[in-house]
C-alpha cells in the first residue's frame, strides 16, 4: 500500500496550486469515485492526499456576461435544484435527477464527475451539448495560470484527460443558451436512477419554425471517451427536423459511435439503444 | 507508515476528537474508533445506503466519505437521531409499521428518511421512492418502509399546520 | 382461599390476525442491535480467506513463509492442515483446498491482529498454480469426453432422481395438445445486506463456541463437527442478529470451519467477515438448471400428463443446490391436477459456483416452466383461461401422484379472487388483440400461480420442534425455543401467540432462541415452516402451562378449571368474564405454597407428516398451499424494459396470525422474485464472476417495486396453529411467471431463460419483428 505522507486540505487556490505544482498528489473532493476506486485497486493514492472541498470560491453557480459557470465544487444535488440550471439549461438539470442516489448526489460534485472521464459520467454528456469548456489553474512563476479547454477535447481515454497532474479544474463554463434553445438528454434505464449509463443520447440547438440550428450531439457509453456526434449534427445541422432528417441521423450516429461489448450490455444493444434514444430525444425536440 | 491525521468533529451532539489514518474512511472511525455499529457496511461502494450518516445536514455514505473530511463538521448517526424521549417519530414509523425485518439495512434507510421528512414536509409517496432509491434492502420489498414514510409526513405534516 | 372480586369484567379479545409489531424493531430502528457483523471479543483475530481467482487447476506450489513472518500475523492455514476435514452433503467439500476446482476456492487462511493486516498477508502467499481445463455448463460437464472433476464421480454425475406415475406414451397419445419447451433458470444470489460471518473461540476443555449466522442451529453442530474434526457435541451455537439469510445459512459454508480451525491454532476468537466482493463470489447461490418440460392437454382442456427432464449445474461441490428436485417434482407432479407425470433430473459437476438453497428452493425454477406451460395450453384450449385453471386445480381431500394429501385446497378461490380482483380475462383479451397494433409502448396481464409445502417438509428424520415455556412469579413468560429468528418475524409471531394463550400483555413475553446449549430442537428456518411447527409448539407448550395454572386456580377457588380461563393478565370466568385473581398473584400463591410449584413446561411437537424417502412416495408435509399472482406490466418494445404497474396476489394462508408479518413477507418474496424475473444474474464466464457488485448486480430498488393488491384466503390448515399455513416462499415463486406470461400477452415473446432484462427483451422483440417482415 502506497504510505501517505501528507493530507491536505487547503482553504485557498492559490495553496491548493502551489501544493500541486511539485506532482505527485491525489486530489479528491466527495470522494465518491476515488474511495471506490482505490478500494478496488483500480486506482493508487499518491504520497500526498488533498481534499479540496474547503477551497473558498470554488463553488456555487453563477451568470456574468451571458456565461454560466459552474464552481468545480457544486455538488449535483446543487445542479439539482438550481433555479438558474433550471431556467437556462434544463438539461443539465435533466442529468443530475438521474444521477446516482440521493447520498452520492449531496456529495459528489461537478468538477469531479468530469475530471472522473468515465465514458459514463452522467453530467458530461449534458455539457458537451452545452458546448461547455473547462477551465484549468495550476501555479507557476509565483502566480496562477489559467487555461481554458473545451470539453469535447478534454477526454483522450477512459478515466484519462488532457489536464496535467499539476493542474486543478476550477470551473464549466457555457454561454447561457438562447431562448430558442432545446435540449434533451436520455440515458437508460430501467432504474430512474443507481445505473451506470448502457447509453446516454443529449441533443441540444436552437430550434425554431422547425428547423435546428448549432445542432449539438453528444453519446456517453459508446466509445472510450463521452463524445460530440460530429456526423449525426451534420446531419441535422440547419434541417427540418423531419422524419427524413431524423432517417438521417439515425444512420450518421453509427459512424460517430463505437461501441463494445462489457458486463452491462452488448455492442448490439448499445447500438440499438443509441438509435432508440436518438430518435426519442430528436421527436422531443421536435415537439417542443 | 502513513501520517496520521488529528481531527475534531460534533458527532451527535458533543465535540469529539480522532487521530485517523488519511485513507480511514468515516464508517471504518464511526465503527471502530466509537463504537457506533448502528451505521453498517454492507456495499463499501456507495450502491446500498446502509452506512448513510448525516453531515452538515445533509446525508451521504458513509464508506466513501474520507473521515480526514469530517473535520470540524456536524455528523449525525442513526444512534443520534433519538431523542430524550426515545425513538424519534419515523423511527417509531418505521417500528409501527413493520417496516424492520432483519433491519440490517434500517439505520441508513431511516437516516435517509429521517432526512426526506426533514427537507420536504409534504414529501409524497412517489419522492420518497426516488429519494430511497440508493437504499438497498432485501427482505421488505420497500412496501412497509414506503408505509412508513407516508405516515411519519402526515403525523408531521399535521404537528405544523 | 375465596377472593373477593370487584374489579369489572375483562372480555375475550383475540389477537389472531392482528398486526403485532417485531418485538426486536424498535433496537433496528435505532441501530442499537448488535449485528453478529458488529461484535468484537476481546482478544478477537480477524481471519481472511485466499480465494483461488481460477476455475479450475492444481496447485503446484504454495508459500506462506512471508506471511507467517508478517508482524500480527498468528496463524496461516492452508489445504495441508484441513486434508481429510472433509464435510457437506456428500463429503466433497474441504475447508481449504489442494485443487481448486471453482474461482472462489478457499487456498489459504490468515488470522491476523486487524483485517488490514491479513490482508496484506494474503498478498504476500505465493502460490504456482497449474491451471486445467474446465467444465462450465452441465451439458459440456455430462459430455463422455469432459474433462473429469472428481475421480469418484465418473461422469461428473453428482446427484440424481426419479419419479414415475402413470403410462405417459398413453397419456401422450390421448392428448390433443402438448407444449414442449426448454427453461434455463440462471445463477442468482441471496444478497444478504450483512455479509457472511463466523467468529468462533475454543475452549480449554476443547469446546468450540461458535456465533454464527446459521438458520439451522442443530443440525448445523452435525455438518460442521467433520469439517474441525470433533463432535457435534462438542459445539455450542450462538445465533446473533443476523442481516439477512434467505437460505443461504442453511449449510455449512467453508469460512465457518476455516474460523474455527483458525480459532484452534491460535487459542483466541477469531473472527471472519466477508467483503461485498467476497460475498458476491463465495456464498452460496440458487440452483440454475435447464428443465425441458411437456405438458399435455385434451380439447376440452383437461391436463393429461406431463414430464420433466432436468439437468443441474451441480457447481463444484455438492450443497442443498442439487437436492431441489425433492421439490421440483413434487411442483411438476402437483402444480394442478396432472394424472401422469414423469420427471427425472441429473446434477452434473462443474467449475462454476455452487448452489445452496435459497427461498422457493427449487420451485423457483419449476413454476417458471410450468406456469408458463399452463399460459401456453391456455392460448391453445378454445376455453376462458381463467376456465382452463379452475377446470384443473385440485379441490380439497385430492392426493397428488407423489401422495401430498391437499386436506384444504383452495386453489380455485385464490383463482378466482385475484383474476375477479384485476379483471384479467377481459384485460389478456384486450392486450393480446392490441399485440401487432403500432405502438411502442404495451401493456400485459400475466397470471401464475404454485403449490408449495405449508407445513414444513420432513426431509430429514424430524421436522419436529422443542418448546420450553416458563411464567415466573411476575407473569412474565418466557418462551425458550428452537425456532431461529432470520428477519422473518417469527419473534413477533411466538409472543402473540403466547399473549393469546395466557391472555399477557405482548411486551410480557421474551424470547429465547439464539442459543444451542439453552435451547431444544428445531431443524431450522426452512419450508415455509417455521410459523406453523414453531407456531403449534409454541400453542402447545401454552395450553400446558395455562391448563397447570387454571388447575392450580381450581384449587385455590373452588371453581372448575374449565370454568376459568386466562385473559388481561388475570384469571377470570370464561362465561362472564368476572377476573378471580392476577396471573402473577396466582404464580407466587402456587410458588409459595406448601406443595411449591414453578410454571415451567416442556414440549416436543413433531407435525404429523411422512418422511420423504426414497420413492419420494409420501405426504412430506402437514399442509400444502396455493398462491396466485397477477401481474400488469409495460413494455417498451424498443428498450426492452419492463415496468410491473400492479401485482394481484391471492394466497390461501391457512389463517392469518400476525397481519404485519405476513404482508412484509408477501411484500418482500415478490421483492426477491421481482429481481429474479427482471434484472438478478450472475454473469459467469468461464466460471468467473464477472459482476460481484451491486452496481452490476442488480437488486429491486424502491422506485421499482409496483403497487400490490393482497387477497389472503383464509382456509383454515386443521393441524396449522389457529388453522395458519407456512407463507413465506411462495410470494418469491410465483411472480417471475406471471411476469412472463404478461410479457407475452403484450408482446408474443416468450422468454425462457430469465431474466427477462431489458436487452434480452429488446433483442427477442426484434428478431420476432425482423421474422414477420
Amino acid at each position: 500500500m502506497q504510505e501517505i505522507t501528507s493530507y491536505l486540505a487547503p482553504r485557498s487556490l492559490d495553496e491548493a496550486l502551489q501544493a500541486m505544482a511539485t506532482g505527485d498528489v491525489t486530489v479528491f473532493c466527495g470522494g465518491t469515485d476515488l474511495a471506490p476506486q482505490t478500494e478496488a485497486g483500480v486506482r493508487r493514492y499518491s504520497t500526498r492526499l488533498m481534499n479540496i472541498r474547503r477551497i473558498e470560491n470554488l463553488d456555487g453557480i453563477e451568470e456574468k456576461d451571458g456565461v454560466i459557470r459552474i464552481g468545480a465544487l457544486t455538488t449535483i444535488s446543487e445542479i439539482r435544484r438550481h433555479p438558474l440550471i433550471a431556467g437556462a439549461a434544463p438539461i443539465l438539470a435533466e442529468a443530475a435527477e438521474h444521477f446516482a442516489s440521493d447520498q452520492i448526489r449531496n456529495v459528489a460534485s461537478i468538477g469531479g464527475n468530469i475530471c472522473n472521464a468515465s465514458p459514463a459520467g452522467d453530467m458530461i454528456n449534458p455539457l458537451l451539448v452545452l458546448d461547455a469548456a473547462v477551465e484549468l489553474a495550476s501555479w507557476a512563476d509565483g502566480a496562477q495560470q489559467k487555461r481554458r479547454v473545451p470539453l469535447e477535447h478534454f477526454f483522450t481515454s477512459p478515466q484519462r484527460t488532457v489536464k496535467r497532474a499539476d493542474e486543478l479544474l476550477t470551473s464549466v463554463t457555457f454561454r447561457k443558451p438562447a431562448a430558442d434553445f432545446v435540449g434533451r438528454f436520455r440515458k437508460s434505464g430501467p432504474r430512474p436512477a443507481l445505473e451506470i449509463s448502457t447509453v446516454s443520447v443529449g441533443v441540444g440547438g436552437n430550434f425554431s419554425g422547425g428547423v435546428l440550428r448549432n445542432a449539438r450531439v453528444a453519446f456517453g457509453s459508446v466509445a472510450p471517451t463521452p463524445l460530440r456526434a460530429r456526423h449525426v449534427e451534420a446531419a441535422l445541422e440547419g434541417c427540418k427536423l423531419n422524419a427524413d432528417v431524423i432517417s438521417a441521423a439515425l444512420v450518421a450516429a453509427r459512424s460517430d459511435a463505437k461501441p463494445i461489448d462489457d458486463v452491462r450490455a452488448s455492442a448490439w444493444y448499445r447500438s440499438h439503444l443509441l438509435e432508440v434514444f436518438l430518435e426519442e430525444v430528436l421527436h422531443h425536440v421536435r415537439g417542443n | 507508515m502513513s501520517v496520521a491525521i488529528e481531527i475534531s468533529f460534533t458527532l451527535n451532539g458533543r465535540l469529539v476528537s480522532a487521530r485517523i489514518p488519511p485513507t480511514m474512511k468515516t464508517l471504518t472511525m464511526l465503527r471502530d474508533r466509537f463504537g457506533l455499529s448502528g451505521t453498517k457496511y454492507a456495499c463499501g461502494e456507495g450502491e446500498c445506503g446502509a452506512c448513510t450518516i448525516r453531515v452538515d445536514g445533509k446525508t451521504q455514505n458513509s464508506c466513501l466519505m474520507f473521515a480526514a473530511d469530517c473535520d470540524g463538521r456536524d455528523i449525525v448517526t442513526i444512534e443520534g437521531l433519538k431523542t430524550p424521549t426515545g425513538m424519534n417519530p419515523v423511527q417509531k414509523a418505521f417500528v409501527e409499521h413493520g417496516a424492520v425485518q432483519c433491519g440490517f439495512c434500517m439505520p441508513g434507510m431511516i437516516m435517509q428518511a429521517d432526512y426526506l421528512i426533514a427537507n420536504n414536509p409534504h414529501l409524497t409517496r412517489q419522492e420518497a421512492q426516488r429519494g430511497l432509491e440508493g437504499n438497498l434492502c432485501r427482505c421488505t420489498g420497500y412496501t412497509k418502509v414506503l408505509d412508513a414514510v407516508e405516515s411519519a409526513v402526515e403525523q408531521k405534516c399535521c404537528g405544523q399546520c | 382461599m375465596e377472593q373477593k372480586v370487584t374489579a369489572s369484567t375483562i372480555e375475550k379479545k383475540s389477537l389472531i390476525g392482528q398486526r403485532i409489531k417485531k418485538p426486536d424493531a424498535p433496537d433496528k430502528a435505532t441501530g442499537k442491535t448488535r449485528y453478529i457483523n458488529d461484535m468484537v471479543l476481546p482478544q478477537m483475530l480477524h481471519g481472511k480467506v485466499l480465494f483461488a481467482g481460477r476455475p479450475h487447476a492444481r496447485i503446484v506450489r504454495i508459500d506462506t513463509a512471508a506471511a507467517a513472518r508478517l508482524p500480527g500475523v498468528h496463524a496461516v492455514l492452508t489445504g495441508k492442515d484441513t486434508a481429510g476435514l472433509n464435510f457437506g452433503f456428500v463429503r466433497d467439500n474441504v475447508p481449504l483446498k489442494n485443487i481448486v476446482r471453482c474461482e472462489h476456492d478457499e487456498i489459504a487462511a490468515v488470522a491476523a491482529e486487524s483485517e488490514d493486516v491479513a490482508r496484506q498477508a494474503l498478498k504476500l502467499i505465493e502460490v504456482e498454480y497449474e491451471d486445467l481445463p474446465g467444465v462450465f455448463t452441465p451439458e459440456a460437464g455430462a459430455k463422455a469426453d469432459a474433462p473429469l472433476i472428481r475421480d469418484n464421480f465418473p461422469g461428473n454425475k453428482s446427484l440424481s432422481f426419479e419419479f414415475r406415475h402413470g403410462d405417459v406414451a398413453a397419456a401422450e397419445a390421448a392428448s390433443d395438445f402438448i407444449v414442449d419447451s426448454v427453461f434455463r433458470p440462471h445463477h442468482v444470489t441471496h444478497c444478504c445486506m450483512g455479509t457472511s460471518c463466523a467468529i468462533a473461540d475454543f475452549d480449554d476443555n476443547g469446546k468450540l463456541t461458535i456465533w454464527t449466522q446459521t438458520q439451522y442451529p442443530y443440525n448445523y453442530k452435525m455438518d460442521l463437527a467433520p469439517a474441525l474434526g470433533i463432535q457435534p457435541g462438542d459445539i455450542r451455537v450462538i445465533q446473533p442478529p443476523v442481516g439477512g439469510a434467505f437460505g443461504s445459512k442453511l449449510d455449512v459454508y467453508p469460512y465457518e470451519p476455516i474460523a474455527a480451525l483458525l480459532a484452534k491454532k491460535t487459542g483466541r476468537p477469531v473472527k471472519v467477515m466477508y467483503s461485498r466482493e467476497e460475498e458476491f463470489k463465495a456464498s452460496p447461490t440458487r440452483q440454475p438448471a435447464i428443465i425441458h418440460m411437456r405438458t399435455g392437454c385434451r380439447r376440452d382442456g383437461t391436463l393429461t400428463f406431463r414430464t420433466a427432464d432436468v439437468l443441474l449445474d451441480n457447481g463444484a461441490y455438492t450443497s442443498w443446490g442439487p437436492t431441489i428436485p425433492v421439490i421440483m417434482m413434487r411442483t411438476t407432479s402437483g402444480h394442478y391436477r396432472v394424472p401422469v407425470v414423469d420427471f427425472k433430473a441429473q446434477a452434473i459437476y462443474t467449475n462454476n459456483p455452487y448452489a445452496g438453497s435459497f427461498r422457493g428452493y427449487g420451485n423457483v425454477q419449476t413454476t417458471y416452466a410450468t406456469a408458463q406451460q399452463m399460459d401456453m395450453l391456455a392460448d391453445m384450449v378454445d376455453l376462458d383461461p381463467l376456465e382452463f385453471h379452475i377446470k384443473n386445480a385440485q379441490k380439497s381431500g385430492e392426493i397428488t401422484p407423489q401422495k401430498s394429501f391437499l386436506r384444504e385446497c383452495v386453489l380455485a378461490e385464490c383463482l378466482e379472487t385475484a383474476a375477479k380482483a384485476s379483471d384479467y380475462s377481459k384485460k389478456r383479451k384486450e392486450y393480446a388483440a392490441l399485440r401487432g397494433a403500432p405502438g411502442r409502448f404495451k401493456k400485459g396481464i400475466g397470471l401464475a400461480s404454485s403449490i408449495h409445502n405449508a407445513g414444513g417438509a420432513k426431509i430429514h428424520k424430524s421436522d419436529g420442534i422443542g418448546t420450553i415455556l416458563k411464567v415466573d412469579d411476575y407473569a412474565r413468560v418466557t418462551v425458550i425455543t428452537g425456532a431461529s429468528e432470520i428477519g422473518q418475524g417469527i419473534d413477533a409471531v411466538i409472543t402473540l401467540i403466547v399473549a393469546e394463550e395466557l391472555g399477557v400483555p405482548l411486551e410480557h413475553v421474551t424470547l429465547v432462541n439464539n442459543d444451542s446449549d439453552i435451547a431444544p430442537w428445531d431443524v431450522g428456518v426452512h419450508a415455509s415452516r417455521t410459523t406453523f411447527i414453531a407456531g403449534n409448539g409454541t400453542r402447545r407448550a401454552a395450553r400446558k402451562a395455562k391448563a397447570q395454572i387454571l388447575q392450580a386456580a381450581e384449587k385455590f377457588f373452588g371453581e372448575p378449571a374449565d370454568t376459568l380461563e386466562l385473559r388481561g393478565g388475570s384469571v377470570v370466568r370464561e362465561q362472564c368474564g368476572t377476573p378471580l385473581i392476577k396471573l402473577d398473584r396466582l404464580l407466587r400463591q402456587m410458588h409459595f405454597q406448601d406443595e411449591p410449584e414453578l410454571v415451567m413446561v416442556t414440549d416436543y411437537y413433531e407435525p404429523k407428516s411422512e418422511p420423504e424417502g426414497a420413492a419420494h412416495l409420501s405426504d412430506h408435509s402437514a399442509a400444502y398451499s396455493h398462491a396466485v399472482h397477477i401481474a400488469e406490466i409495460t413494455v417498451d418494445t424498443l428498450t426492452g424494459e419492463i415496468r410491473v404497474d400492479r401485482v394481484t396476489v391471492a394466497q390461501d394462508v391457512g389463517r392469518v396470525i400476525n397481519r404485519l408479518g405476513l404482508e412484509g413477507q408477501v411484500e418482500g418474496g415478490i421483492a426477491i422474485g421481482l429481481g429474479y424475473a427482471l434484472s438478478e444474474n450472475m454473469q459467469l464466464e468461464r466460471g468467473i464472476l464477472k459482476n460481484s457488485c451491486f452496481r452490476d448486480y442488480k437488486l429491486i430498488t424502491a422506485p421499482e417495486m409496483p403497487p400490490l393488491e393482497m387477497h389472503f384466503i383464509e382456509s383454515d390448515c386443521a393441524e396449522g396453529p389457529y388453522g395458519a399455513k407456512g407463507v413465506s416462499e411462495l410470494p418469491t415463486i410465483v411472480i417471475a411467471p406471471a411476469i412472463a406470461n404478461a410479457l407475452y400477452n403484450a408482446t408474443g415473446v416468450r422468454i425462457f431463460d430469465p431474466p427477462l432484462a431489458p436487452e434480452k427483451v429488446a433483442r427477442a422483440i426484434a428478431e420476432m419483428r425482423q421474422r414477420k417482415l
